[in-house]
């Protein structure tokens, strides 16, 4: 019985995350060519003549589908068991892209956030806390300390998923409460990576209990 | 060959439509003669409208004259019904939101009389129609006029209707050439001085459109006019008490409050800045919506030259943040 919970639960995630990838793609496809009609852009007519937000702002476009797509294999332990090499390789590419493109480019983007502090201060903490927990996660598998390079990725991971999560909670609290735009902004702004690091908190520590 | 098929599959899902993201649908309603230039920077729209659209302003105000026949008369354009018959088919509904007997506000402006010839134009419903014809003092005070357009647009017709200067009314038919969806019309008018007012602010109007509800369903509306039912699909109406304390003509917008309005409200402020210049809408939501207003006064059709440089920034904002709340407003995208 708790087999075909365990499946249920696992197709459940699988699909889920499926869909909203795909719903991701999506989004950056709309990018694809370079298009700076797109009304998110439109909005920031100010900034997006300037050059430095320009690539960071296509940086990060272009590689996070890519860096959450990469993410999904890794967790599956069967892969990990088959593969390992597949693994490590898949591993290196998520971790070098967040460290070297993602998370800075996102960082640089942070400034300029719609909104006032309250927001920009949220997606900032966010952009430093996901370069800190990849770069932990990969040193953490370096010296083959794998329970803190677990620990540490689900926590990357968690971050990763923020791009869905921020903009699913914006469509339920618009669905069903119809919240003016800027005062849900500054909701999901936090929500959208809160809620991910608190779950993933309680995974670790429910999983560091179970170790003992 | 699995992987292959399977590949196959997946290609077309992502050329599938982007409706999932955002309200590819989603209409942002610029009034024809109210367009500008929205440009990325606020500024270079500002200057560009005024290079481009070196045009004659209309005038703010309309003219004072000794005669009383002369000048602004403004009512409601009724649909006939004695002459009609039963034409509540011809009402409009939309669920609980919209309720319109197809009334609409006209501007009978008398612009001259010599001897028995007058001259005018009627503004109505984003239609701008010259006139002319004869009058004649039946009593004392008491004129009849009967006046005709043109006939080289499908809803020309011909006015016939009495003044009376002593109580200032104007009573009349009207007759269309044509057969077209409404032939008779009657109104009772009066004289009305037309002034440009910055200040002027949203009344509590009585309104037949309730913009504090969504309008999203495609119900099967059977209109001749094909318009109506595309409107409803695209529109998000939702309103809030904002469009009465919000003034686009009277201050510059700050972009911190523009940020976090609804798509209704954004659409009002905006059309209001227009309604303010006498722009005669052709949308029927917005003309309903304003001919309600008290102060409201259909005058031209096109009111491009018109804005101030404080309207045409606040325009331009406006849009912008229309267009974004119209596309991913209430759907998975950002924005």
């Amino acid at each position: 019985m708790l087999q075909y919970l365990r499946i249920a639960c696992k197709l459940c995630y699988y699909l889920g995350l499926a869909f909203f990838t795909y719903l991701m793609a999506l989004i950056t496809l709309q990018y694809i060519p370079l298009n700076f009609e797109v009304s998110f852009l439109v909005l920031k007519d100010e900034l997006v003549n300037k050059l430095h937000y320009q690539i960071a702002f296509f940086a990060h476009v272009y590689t996070s589908i890519l860096v959450l797509i990469l993410g999904i294999p890794q967790f599956s332990l069967w892969l990990r068991n088959k593969f390992k090499l597949l693994h490590r390789n898949i591993g290196k590419a998520y971790i070098f892209l967040i460290l070297f493109i993602s998370a800075p480019s996102g960082l640089i983007m942070a400034f300029y956030a719609n909104g006032d502090g309250f927001t920009k201060t949220s997606f900032i903490l966010q952009s430093i806390l996901w370069f800190v927990f990849t770069w932990i996660a990969f040193k953490s598998a370096l010296k083959k300390s794998w329970i803190s390079h677990e620990n540490f990725i689900l926590r990357s991971y968690a971050l990763t998923l923020s791009a869905i999560s921020l903009r699913l909670f914006k469509w339920i609290i618009v669905s069903v409460w119809e919240l003016p735009p800027m005062d849900t902004y500054k909701i999901v702004a936090w929500a959208g990576w809160l809620v991910n690091l608190l779950i993933v908190e309680f995974y670790i520590y429910w999983k560091s209990q179970q170790r003992k | 060959m699995k992987r292959f098929v399977f590949t196959l599959f997946i290609i077309p899902l992502f050329f599938a439509c982007e409706n999932a993201i955002k309200n590819e649908y989603a209409e942002v309603i610029v009034e024809e003669g109210t367009e500008v230039e929205v440009d990325t920077t606020l500024n270079a729209a500002v200057q560009s409208l005024k290079d481009e659209n070196p045009g004659i302003p209309n005038a703010m105000e309309s003219i004072e004259s000794d005669n009383p026949l002369i000048g602004f008369w403004v009512g409601y354009f009724r649909k006939d019904d004695e002459k009609m018959g039963d034409s509540y088919d011809k009402n409009i509904y939309a669920g609980d939101v919209f309720y319109w007997e197809r009334e609409n506000k006209i501007n009978i402006s008398i612009e001259s009389i010599e001897g028995e010839k007058v001259i005018g134009r009627s503004i109505v419903a984003g239609n701008d129609r010259p006139f002319e014809g004869t009058v004649v003092e039946v009593e004392k005070g008491i004129f009849d006029f009967k006046v005709a357009e043109p006939g080289d647009d499908y809803y020309d017709g011909e006015f016939e209707f009495t003044i009376a200067t002593l109580n200032g009314s104007l009573r009349g038919t009207w007759e269309a050439y044509k057969d077209i969806d409404i032939k008779y019309r009657k109104y009772e008018l009066e004289k009305k001085h037309y002034k440009y007012n910055p200040d002027q602010d949203l009344e509590y109007a009585k309104t037949y459109v309730d913009w504090s509800n969504t309008i999203e369903s495609t119900e099967t509306f059977e209109y001749e006019e094909g318009e109506f039912e595309e409107w409803i699909t695209t529109e998000y109406a939702t309103s809030t008490h904002l469009i009465y304390e919000v003034n686009g003509s009277a201050r510059l917008l700050e972009k911190s409050e523009v940020e976090n309005m609804k798509k209704g409200d954004l659409t009002i402020i905006r059309n209001a800045i227009y309604a303010r210049h006498g722009y005669s809408f052709k949308n029927r939501f917005l003309r309903v919506f304003f001919d309600a207003q008290d102060w409201y006064i259909p005058v031209y059709t096109d009111i491009r030259n018109d804005f101030t440089d404080i309207e045409l920034k606040n325009i331009v904002l406006l849009l912008k943040y229309e267009k974004n709340a119209a596309e991913y407003y209430d759907s998975f995208g950002r924005g």
